[in-house]
């Protein structure tokens, strides 16, 4: 018992200072104007509000002006998720007695036993109006009380960047739109435009021109400019039905609303756009202008011909993605490539287009062999930092392991060096070569090389040399003594060479003669060295018929060769015997 | 004399050879193991020492090949080729590596007569033609002294009609290898080794671009104005280049 009578207690404890705590916080005492400025003819509304119930309430004396009604009291007490919001103001409805400056001084009040005051404020009543806030027609408050206004992101954007246009149409908290109906749609011209569907009227507060004022975005549109200079955003015009609470009240108190249609229109709005810079412009760029991404990819880098594979070239991130061409692919002649499918997933938000576009490739390789995808520069323009950026993709090398064998000896072609070579399904790449089989470098050519003139026109010579061999040759031939004499001396010549070289050196001469001349009979008669004698030689060239003058001139030399290792022999005679020796040889020569 | 200085230049080669074949079994040995940077700075100290051959260009442009240095490995098959133009391996490879080149031209068809011409005049190097024309020339001479030495007059026509054809050959053979070699020295290969270039209309870098080459691709060079050089495709285009994006491949 006793601990739930203590739990009893801490909470209305807690309660009870939970509740202090917000009271004490929030009590406020302010005095409100309807106006700080008015004409004579006008009238001031005076409201003095607290949130918290007091007594006491002692009013200022407004002085210079009287009091039309008033003091009227109005209680509200709401909870809203169990806090309490709770209001009392006491109302007066004023008009000025003169022009000038007057002060509306401090009201007084006491709550929860402390007096709290409101502020004084000063009012300046000039000269009457010819119209009168409070007699105005309902188009002039709906005038003063309702703007369209076009809210530009960027009145300097470089060229495709992007640009937002809010637009919104403020209204202030004393009248109500009923209806809206757009007259014209801008067309924007030289900008790419994209509406985003505004799917709900959200009844936001803002401030317009340092007055409370509820607004409503209408209409937003993204622009990316596609001209530079001085591009102008048509104005948006709207019809809109406004219902203005008019100064007369209906039998309950109540305001009477007047209804009007109003058009209004947010103004032209101009847009300088700059050019890209050309300073540091790449060559390959297209126009893309934002921060983005790059990439090129392969499903696989390594399959079999006649497979296929998907090379993706693609881009990504936040820019005027739609707005320029991706970068072409390169790649080797000898692959089969299909034209790219283009795929975006973009979307388009306040701040721009963003997400990826890309295009898909299909590559089919025919042959087996490498082949690289080149790295493919692809360049934009950064509004933020000014610069451009060029990013390179990666380079990719794609291996076909195997070729078909359906498409093998294709052949080689061999004739024209410049056609392009066809490999065979079925071939390797070769192994290098490994005899070096090296010559110096710096070929000299055969053709009209000086050895090549003499080569060619060289035998040409060998027909006037053979032409007169053979008339020269047809002379000897009829000649039939002279060639006789010259046999004969050719003979002398062979046998007696030997002697002629020793002439003047008598015993080695006749010794070299005597030789000579056996060695002539041996040859011409036939006979043995072993019957070799003066008398058998007579009698053996007696029989061959040769005449005795000749046979005796022989035996003479033969003599004198046997004296001549016994005697003294002149070089004179051993001339004599020589010159006889040839001409005895060569008389018995022809006569034999 | 002359011949003097052929023996000492072949004596030389030898020589070099004999010092530049163990770098080239060590070049081979690094490609390999798959160094094959290694193996292309070995085999450019070969060239360097001035020696060269089909099987070194072939091996250097493998190498390039397997580092994907597309200009570069088609520019060192296409010299093989001019030293040895009808090895088959050399134009495997070359085929595989045309195909990682971007570019693909066609070839201009050509009209049967052209072609005939071009056939019979480019079935042998104009070296080759030269040998023959010689050796006909022997035969020429030849016959005709049989001719004239012969002595029954069925030899003799038979002889004289022979030689004045051999004449006749062996001066049709001069004539093919003279067009042979100012076909040889028209024709003045380059291979682009810009990775993309733009041709020019003319010989300047202000004037329009025509067409855009990429690296790999083999032009003809027709003429040469300072750093311009004028190239004509297979396709039959042509166009302006600064020379420093093209290396000609008959710089031996």
């Amino acid at each position: 018992m006793d601990f739930k009578k203590f739990v009893v207690v801490i909470s209305v404890f807690l309660f009870a200072f939970t509740v202090k705590a917000q009271d004490d916080a929030a009590v406020t005492f302010e005095m409100k104007l309807s106006k700080n400025k008015l004409g004579l003819n006008e009238r001031l509304r005076v409201d003095f509000t607290m949130n918290k119930d007091g007594d006491n309430f002692i009013p200022p004396d407004f002085s210079g002006f009287r009091v039309l009604m008033g003091p009227s009291q109005s209680i509200s007490s709401s909870w809203i998720n169990g806090v309490r919001s709770y209001s009392k103001t006491y109302s007066y409805t004023l008009a000025p007695t003169a022009k000038g400056k007057f002060r509306i001084n401090q009201a007084t009040i006491v709550i929860d036993g402390e007096v709290y005051k409101s502020l004084a404020e000063d009012i300046e009543v000039n000269t009457a109006v010819d119209k009168p806030s409070d007699e105005m027609s309902a188009d002039d408050v709906a005038d003063e009380n309702l703007h369209l206004v076009a809210e530009v992101s960027k009145s300097d954007p470089y060229l495709n960047e992007a640009i937002t246009v809010v637009y919104k149409l403020y209204v202030s908290p004393s009248i109500s739109v009923s209806n809206y109906q757009p007259l014209d749609n801008p067309t924007y011209n030289n900008f790419w435009s994209q509406d985003i569907k505004v799917t709900a009227l959200n009844a936001q507060n803002g401030t317009f021109q340092g007055k409370p004022y509820r607004y409503v975005i209408l209409k937003r549109v993204v622009l990316y400019p596609q001209k530079s200079g001085k591009l102008e955003i048509e104005p948006l015009s709207l019809d809109v039905t406004v219902d203005v609470p008019t100064s007369k009240r209906d039998f309950f108190g109540g305001r009477v609303y007047a209804q009007t249609n109003k058009t209004v229109s947010a103004g032209n709005r101009i847009i300088e756009v700059k050019a890209l810079p050309l300073k540091n412009q790449p060559a390959d760029f297209n126009g893309a202008v934002g921060d983005f991404q790059f990439s090129v990819t392969t499903s696989k880098t390594s399959l079999n011909a006649t497979e296929s594979l998907q090379a993706k070239v693609e881009v990504s991130g936040k820019g005027n993605l739609k707005l320029f061409k991706l970068p072409e692919l390169e790649l080797p002649s000898s692959l089969e490539v299909y034209e790219p499918e283009f795929t975006e997933g973009v979307r388009t938000t306040l701040g721009g287009m963003e997400g990826v576009v890309s295009n898909s490739y299909t590559v089919v390789p025919a042959f087996r062999g490498k082949y690289p995808l080149p790295s493919i520069p692809f360049s934009f323009f950064n509004p933020k930092t000014e610069t451009y950026t060029t990013l390179n993709s990666e380079e990719i090398v794609i291996n076909v392991l195997q070729g078909p064998n359906s498409i093998a000896n294709t052949g080689v072609a061999a004739d024209n060096t410049n056609k392009r070579n066809v490999i065979a399904a079925n071939t390797q790449f070769n192994f290098i070569k490994l005899d070096a089989n090296l010559s110096p470098i710096g070929s000299s050519y055969f053709f009209r090389s000086n050895p090549f003139y003499l080569l060619l026109f060289g035998p040409l010579l060998f027909i006037p040399i053979a032409i007169l061999f053979r008339k020269k040759r047809d002379e000897i031939a009829s000649d039939v003594v002279g060639n006789k004499v010259k046999k004969a001396n050719r003979l002398a010549r062979r046998y007696l060479s030997k002697a002629k070289k020793e002439l003047g050196n008598k015993e080695s001469f006749y010794v070299a003669l005597e030789k000579a001349l056996h060695n002539y009979l041996k040859a011409k008669l036939k006979i043995e060295t072993s019957e070799f004698s003066k008398d058998k030689i007579s009698e053996l060239l007696l029989q061959k018929k040769v005449d005795a003058e000749t046979i005796n001139g022989f035996v003479e030399l033969l003599k004198n060769c046997e004296a001549a290792r016994y005697s003294p022999f002149s070089n004179v005679q051993m001339q004599q015997d020589y010159e006889k020796a040839s001409e005895v040889i060569s008389l018995i020569d022809k006569q034999v | 004399m002359k011949n003097s200085i052929v023996i000492f230049l072949l004596l030389f080669g030898f020589i070099g050879s004999a010092k530049d074949t163990p770098v080239f079994e060590q070049a081979t040995a690094a490609y390999n193991e798959g160094a094959y940077e290694k193996a292309i700075d070995l085999y450019s100290t070969i060239l360097e020492d001035g020696q060269h051959s089909a099987a070194l260009y072939y091996n250097l442009g493998n190498s390039y090949y397997k580092l994907n240095d597309i200009p570069n490995s088609i520019y060192f098959y296409e010299k093989a080729l001019l030293l040895a133009p009808n090895d088959a391996e050399i134009r495997n490879n070359l085929g595989y590596a045309q195909q990682m080149t971007l570019d693909a031209i066609g070839t201009l068809p050509e009209t049967g007569l052209s072609r005939f011409y071009k056939d019979i005049t480019n079935a042998l190097h104009f070296d080759q033609w030269a040998y023959l024309a010689v050796a006909v020339m022997f035969l020429f001479v030849l016959l005709y002294i049989l001719f004239y030495y012969f002595r029954y007059s069925s030899r003799k026509r038979w002889a004289f009609i022979g030689s004045l054809t051999c004449l006749f050959v062996s001066l049709v053979t001069v004539a093919f290898a003279y067009i042979a070699q100012n076909d040889f020295n028209a024709d003045r290969p380059a291979i682009i080794f810009a990775d993309e270039i733009e041709i020019q209309a003319e010989p300047n870098a202000t004037s329009d671009a025509v067409f855009v080459l990429h690296a790999g691709t083999k032009v003809n060079v027709l003429e040469e104005l300072n750093d311009w050089k004028r190239i004509r495709l297979t396709d039959g285009k042509t166009g302006w280049v600064a020379s420093e994006h093209l290396r000609v491949l008959k710089d031996f």
